[in-house]
């Protein structure tokens, strides 16, 4: 069976149906669990209870360019913070994470002379949904 | 119409160059007549630094050249700075400017010339 190698290059994202992939420079889908042990008279046992998950997007910055994704996440984190979005994480071909983030502000920033850059971290409505083809 | 570097990154450099009093050019030329300007590629060329592949977007790295004739030091000097600083003025929005070399004397044909190179990079999106 030969090596399986995904790259950057076979990412996709669209958050509230609109594609990230002309600025996005990384993108990380992150689920942690909190899990619960317990120490029973037969030993450790062991019971998730809750999972948090973040979507973390690093983009280069596009304020005042058409369609601009920095105006629009900004105008959805101003008008409508607790109003959840759709998003779409492609980690491959046949490997789909759906689910629901909340907008954040994107920072206005800038190091002379290097592009300006946009970290976001997105809080995902509950555990996305993996889509396996 | 698809865009090429060529016409939409080069030469679109030179052009918004082309008010430094110089001879600008997108290229290598074959004889450079100073004071020049031209716009050349360091190494890498391009990086890809973007997500997905579905439309190629490169990160494109260049160094401007800028060319004074070299006949004296003090005022070559001068020259050559006077050069970098109105280059340094007309570089559009959207590069990253990095640092200007220090000066070095070159002898291109019959020509010996001072000069420096400035890097710069900018962000080019293939489109069909």
């Amino acid at each position: 069976m030969p090596t399986t190698v995904i790259t950057g290059r076979d990412l996709a994202l669209t958050i509230n149906s609109v594609s990230y992939d002309a600025q996005a420079t990384s993108v990380a889908l992150t689920v942690e669990q909190t899990r619960e042990i317990y120490q029973t008279l037969d030993g450790r046992a062991y019971k998730v209870t809750d999972a948090n998950s973040t979507l973390t997007v690093e983009m280069l910055a596009d304020w005042g360019a058409t369609g601009s994704l920095c105006e629009s996440l900004w105008t959805a984190a101003n008008s409508a913070p607790n109003t959840a979005i759709a998003f779409s994480f492609t980690a491959a071909t046949g490997a789909v994470f759906t689910g629901n983030v909340f907008p954040t502000f994107p920072s206005p920033n800038g190091t002379a002379p290097d592009a300006q850059t946009v970290s976001l971290t997105f809080q995902v409505e509950s555990t996305p949904t993996g889509t396996f083809s | 119409m698809p865009s090429n570097i060529a016409t939409d990154v080069r030469a679109a450099l030179a052009t918004a160059l082309s008010g430094v009093a110089a001879n600008v050019y997108s290229y290598v030329p074959e004889t450079v007549t100073p004071p020049a300007v031209a716009i050349l590629y360091t190494d890498p060329m391009m990086e890809l630094l973007l997500i997905n592949k579905s439309t190629t977007k490169v990160k494109l790295n260049f160094v401007i050249s800028a060319a004074v004739a070299y006949n004296s030091n003090p005022a070559s000097l001068d020259n050559l700075e006077q050069l970098i600083i109105s280059i340094l003025a007309a570089i559009p929005a959207g590069y990253e400017i990095g640092s200007v070399s220090r000066p070095s004397v070159s002898e291109v044909g019959a020509a010996i010339l001072l000069v420096s190179d400035i890097t710069l990079s900018t962000y080019y999106t293939q489109t069909l």
